[in-house]
């Protein structure tokens, strides 16, 4: 305890400092008929430590897709950027960036994995085609070097190059096909790694199996990882930071291993809580009144969670609660009015 | 209520360059179901899980072994008889989103059963009772089309409708997987109630080793690999205290939550990845067992060769495997209570 507590202070310092990816203040609106603009994203604000594996958490219609594709640079219209910024260290705010710049930025120095990315391979064509596509498009002058350099990265993940390279998607297993899904956001060099869903509609054998292999890819190349996923269990045991998202709103953020063990915003309190488990007394578990607000419903003032809350003040009904460092910790912050000790303690 | 016995079932398959060859689905598999009780299935994808799952709800035939539900064997009935029976079995299928009829309102959904099958006359007052009873407000759910409905609000749906018939015995394949996490944990108190209030069996499907261990409490958990049983034995035994190299290969798959957790200390990964096709005379799991030895290459190891009782003299596990042994691979609760 005392271990990781001194480990994440000494990291959360030089972590402001130097941010691989920042994310400030950031508002993503949608366009909707007759509605105005909707925020699916609501002044997030979240940074990625560099060589640390963040998570983050949260339901469908709760931004996160949204949030992490705003570090390409790449929400779908009619949503757009309507406040704040995404810098990403040696490119700026991605943001203001266009034509070009923006397009060499893709894959460049951000390498993304698409949810459900196992289905996203061209089926005509084998997957060292469409490794050379990729190249050209980049304007990669050496092929060879990034044919050489897609098979180290195939070996490192446990595949035979050679054999991934020459093969079609068919005749790959769809935890082999996610596999082929990092190495094509690797190949150019990108220095930050997102991940959405990694783990979706893969079993349980092959999930262990992507993790691990996320795990040992950070590790050996270095990387600064973002992972997406509506499954805390998922992240729980890879990432260092983790970051909860409700109603667009970043919810909670700290230290994973703390996070979970001492949840201070109860709505990843309540989350944690209903997760059926494997190991412990069957009904702690919870169940979560409600459902999650989509873009429609997500309440116009006041805190997003108050109708599923278990510590609903009349305060939450009007105010909405800004995401603050919680009990002076800079590693650690919340979006709550009630107190920490308050929502830790029942 | 329901009895299996040496369920088979055979895909045959036709390659353009790999000719017919014949694919065992299932390879005899047995169970009983009790009045009530609770039976659920793990595996990894393309184990039979959900072959078995429509062979029991009647969607599906076999080819050897025989299932009897209520003492009746089911392969020699008339196709009236048969339907009979399998109406007291609904399935509830994993995604809510294309099972229930986008130009229907949950209102004309659960009135077309009640009046055809169930032939009731007080078709509405019995779909409120049923969607109060799935834990929805009847009011503002009836006029409904499904788009209107969250994941979570469609699966309860799915559920009143498998209900207007009065089933005995429900199916769950992956029933969860589809839906928000905040929900899920929802629709697997509700199954748990239904259970509980109105004495429905429950058979699970799934590969999430701790939905099963939460819905199928106090039942039986087999685990299957490759169309055999592998492992069964009481949830909470298998979980706590797995012998077969598969089953602790699953449970070390589950994640642990950093924190709140700490992970088994004799956590194991399988040598390699399923390949379906690979034929062998021995153990059919030896290809990726960490454990194996030339006897598993050679000799087929049956369920209940050997048997393990519990502790407290409880009904043990049974396995197939020649070298088991208990290994500690579930994750520890940091916190007991």
């Amino acid at each position: 305890m005392t271990d990781t507590a001194a480990k994440s202070t000494d990291t959360a310092v030089p972590a402001q400092a130097h941010a691989e990816v920042a994310v400030r203040d950031l508002t993503i609106c949608f366009r909707v008929a007759d509605r105005g603009e909707l925020p699916a994203v609501s002044h997030a604000n979240l940074t990625l430590a560099p060589g640390r594996i963040t998570g983050l958490v949260g339901e469908s219609g709760s931004g996160k897709s949204t949030l992490a594709l705003s570090l390409l640079g790449a929400v779908p219209p009619p949503g757009r950027i309507t406040g704040g910024s995404v810098t990403i260290s040696g490119v700026g705010d991605v943001a203001a960036l266009r034509g070009e710049k923006l397009r060499a930025m893709r894959g460049g120095q951000v390498g993304y994995v698409f949810q459900a990315s196992q289905n996203s391979l061209n089926p005509l064509k084998t997957v060292g085609k469409q490794l050379l596509d990729l190249g050209r498009a980049h304007d990669v002058d050496d092929l060879r070097g990034l044919v050489r350099r897609a098979r180290e990265l195939c070996e490192l993940m446990g595949m035979d190059g050679a054999r991934v390279l020459d093969s079609h998607q068919h005749e790959l297993s769809g935890g082999m096909r996610q596999r082929v899904g990092i190495v094509f956001a690797l190949v150019l060099n990108a220095r930050v790694l997102v991940l959405d869903e990694p783990t979706t509609a893969l079993d349980m054998l092959s999930q262990a199996a992507v993790l691990d292999i996320i795990a040992k890819v950070h590790e050996e190349i270095g990387l600064t990882t973002l992972i997406v996923t509506h499954d805390m269990g998922v992240v729980s045991e890879l990432a260092d930071n983790l970051a909860v998202m409700y109603g667009g709103r970043i919810v909670e953020f700290g230290p994973a291993e703390e996070l979970l063990r001492s949840p201070s915003h109860p709505y990843t309190k309540a989350l944690i809580n209903a997760t059926a488990r494997v190991t412990g007394d069957i009904t702690r578990a919870q169940p979560l009144p409600g459902r999650p607000p989509d873009l429609a419903s997500i309440p116009g003032e006041g805190c997003v969670f108050r109708d599923r809350c278990a510590f609903v003040m009349e305060v939450c009904a009007t105010v909405e609660p800004a995401l603050a460092p919680s009990a002076g910790r800079a590693d650690r912050s919340r979006a709550c009015h009630a107190e920490v000790e308050t929502v830790t303690a029942s | 209520m329901i009895e299996a016995t040496g369920i088979e079932r055979m895909f045959h398959a036709h390659g353009a360059f790999t000719g017919a060859r014949v694919v065992r689905a299932l390879r005899g598999v047995d169970f009983t179901l009790p009045e009530g009780g609770a039976v659920s299935f793990i595996g990894e994808s393309g184990c039979g899980k959900t072959t078995l799952g429509r062979i029991l709800a009647g969607l599906e035939t076999f080819d050897g072994g025989t299932l009897r539900v209520d003492g009746v064997d089911v392969s020699g009935l008339s196709k009236r008889k048969r339907s009979g029976v399998f109406r007291g079995i609904q399935m509830i299928h994993q995604d809510p989103y294309s099972v229930l009829n986008p130009t229907r309102t949950v209102a004309t959904t659960l009135a077309a059963p009640l009046k055809s099958v169930a032939r009731r006359t007080d078709v509405a007052e019995r779909s409120r009772e049923l969607l109060t009873l799935v834990g929805l407000d009847p009011e503002s759910v009836l006029p409904k089309y499904p788009h209107q409905l969250s994941g979570g609000q469609r699966q309860r749906v799915v559920i009143a409708r498998a209900l207007t018939v009065d089933p005995r015995v429900l199916i769950a394949d992956e029933a969860v997987s589809m839906i928000d996490v905040s929900m899920r944990l929802g629709i697997l108190s509700l199954l748990r109630d239904l259970r509980e209030r109105l004495g429905i069996s429950l058979i699970f499907i799934t590969h999430d080793v701790a939905t099963a261990r939460y819905l199928g409490e106090g039942g039986e958990l087999h685990v299957i690999y490759r169309g055999e049983v592998i492992e069964r034995g009481p949830v909470e035994t298998v979980i706590q205290s797995p012998v077969h190299p598969y089953t602790q290969c699953l449970l070390s798959a589950v994640p642990v939550l950093k924190g709140i957790e700490a992970p088994g200390p004799d956590r194991l990964v399988p040598r390699a990845t399923l390949d379906a096709a690979a034929d062998t005379p021995g153990c059919l799991f030896e290809p990726r067992c960490p454990f194996a030895t030339e006897q598993c290459r050679h000799e087929h190891p049956s369920l209940g060769a050997q048997r393990i009782d519990g502790e407290d003299g409880s009904a043990g596990t049974q396995h197939a495997c020649f070298h088991p042994a208990v290994r500690n691979v579930a994750a520890v609760d940091l916190h007991p209570v």
